[in-house]
């Protein structure tokens, strides 16, 4: 830098010609009413509004953005499963792996293909509600014994499954009973066996009783088609069961065994005959030369 | 500043540690009472400053009622940022803030005139050579203000900061938002534009 450089950038020096040129700019005073001014304007002046409220910056900027980065995926993770749940990605035709594919990716086991799921099948137009069969007096016409037979049909289907709970409440009650006497319990594979053993027993049962059914249900068809009417006896399979006969007998079963076993040996001879017949006909068993429902004590 | 004519700088009143940050206190309260002693200390010297910077009366009043109502209005921010008895508080000058406050309107009125007027944007250096034709084409009748007013913006507060308010380059610097050596520089070419301006007026620097 040069000597004359240098006299240009140094301090303007009091009394220098520079210097004496500068001070000739004056400013001028303020005006008497200024502070009035001010002060009215600042009056008028709305108030400032509050500072922001800022919650504490608690920990390290570190530990901050890893605090947000953390609740950024959470709250992705909560959008993406519900977008997933409510069937948004299909919407949108994003493919949405299943459970089982994501399993078989990791596991490296081939993934049983399920049956392409069919498009749901329009819903069957209602069928105009059928008109009620009134069974009017004697059944005499196919619709009302065909609406006999859904009655009893109703009815069978009710029962056995009271049968089947009954079967399952006698087994339970006499394994508490014989774990209350400290008696052996039959193991799990017993009572399996057990209740297999019963099941079939009461699915012969049924069997034989829907062929005895079907028998009588063509008789009773073939009655009706030729214009006669079905009789109370028909649609029972036997004759129309004494009420003193039937209460006894329903009095009996009620009994547990040896009460039943005490109070059928008190019962007169003929009663007991005619309870044996009662009950081989509604089962169809045929009747012996002899008789008798218990057997004869050994010996 | 020599001029026996101008008042000393009534913004560099010394004041106790502290005192400021009282009186932003009772600015922050609403209280017009210090409201007023704000303008009775700093309005003359803020006038100054944005006088010499716009070269108009007006304008200059304009700004320094500006600079103290914006006072007004950020004293609970300020109260807040210097509570009484802290480090902070004994830093705290509000002279000095409402001087950099003053300048930087100053330098913005100065640059919006010139953009709806249409002028010339100057170079981002600030180091273009006054023209003398410039100066010639000026009505104002006064050399100096007309030398003054022909500096750019910034050239122009670093003068006016340091020559006519007297303040030290380290706090005229930090009324401009500068660091110091980049206000040195600045107040460097200021200086040489000016003897530049002078000389082609026909005196001697």
């Amino acid at each position: 830098m040069s000597v004359n450089e240098q006299e240009y950038y140094a301090p303007i020096a009091p009394g220098s010609p520079l210097a004496r040129v500068l001070d000739g700019y004056d400013a001028p005073d303020l005006p008497a009413d200024f502070a009035e001014r001010v002060m009215a304007a600042a009056e008028a002046r709305p108030a400032p509004l509050p500072e922001l409220r800022r919650p504490a910056r608690v920990g390290s900027r570190g530990w901050r953005i890893g605090q947000r980065i953390a609740i950024g995926i959470a709250s992705f993770g909560v959008l993406a499963t519900a977008a997933a749940a409510t069937g948004l990605l299909q919407q949108i035709a994003l493919p949405l792996p299943s459970a089982q594919t994501v399993w078989a990716s990791i596991t490296g086991t081939p993934v049983a293909k399920s049956a392409p799921r069919l498009a749901a099948a329009p819903a069957p137009a209602a069928e105009p509600a059928a008109r009620p069969v009134v069974i009017d007096g004697p059944i005499d016409t196919p619709e009302e014994l065909a609406e006999a037979f859904r009655r009893v049909e109703q009815v069978r289907v009710g029962r056995r499954e009271e049968r089947r709970a009954m079967v399952d409440q006698r087994i339970a009650r006499e394994i508490e009973r014989r774990r209350a006497a400290g008696l052996r319990v039959p193991t799990p594979e017993e009572e399996a066996a057990l209740r297999e053993r019963i099941g079939e027993e009461i699915a012969r049962r049924e069997e034989r009783a829907d062929q005895q059914i079907a028998a009588r249900r063509e008789a009773m068809e073939r009655k009706v088609a030729n214009g006669e009417a079905v009789t109370r006896e028909d649609l029972a399979g036997r004759p129309q069961v004494d009420p003193a006969l039937r209460d006894k007998v329903r009095e009996l079963r009620a009994m547990s065994p040896e009460e039943r076993r005490e109070a059928w040996r008190s019962l007169p001879p003929e009663q007991r005959r005619t309870i044996t017949q009662e009950l081989r006909a509604r089962r169809g068993i045929p009747s012996p030369s002899e008789p008798s429902p218990v057997p004869s004590p050994a010996g | 500043m020599t001029a026996s004519s101008q008042p000393a700088p009534t913004a560099l009143l010394p004041a106790s540690p502290g005192d400021d940050a009282a009186w932003a206190a009772r600015l922050a309260a609403r209280d017009p009472a210090a409201l007023r002693e704000m303008i009775v200390r700093h309005a003359r010297g803020l006038h100054r400053v944005a006088y010499r910077m716009t070269g108009d009366a007006h304008e200059a009043e304009d700004i320094v009622q500006e600079a103290l109502l914006r006072l007004w209005d950020n004293a609970p921010g300020i109260a807040a940022k210097h509570p009484a008895g802290s480090q902070a508080a004994a830093r705290l000058r509000l002279g000095g803030w409402l001087q950099r406050v003053t300048t930087n309107l100053a330098i913005d009125r100065l640059r919006r005139a010139r953009r709806l007027s249409g002028e010339e944007v100057p170079e981002e250096e600030d180091d273009a050579p006054l023209a003398d034709a410039q100066i010639e084409a000026s009505e104002r009748d006064d050399l100096a203000r007309a030398l003054v007013l022909a500096l750019p913006e910034r050239q122009r507060a670093a003068i006016v900061l340091t020559y006519y308010e007297e303040l030290p380059n380290a706090e005229a610097a930090d009324a401009m938002d500068m660091n110091i050596k980049a206000f040195e520089s600045l107040l460097h070419r200021a200086r040489a534009a000016l003897r530049q301006a002078l000389a082609a007026q026909g005196d001697a620097p």
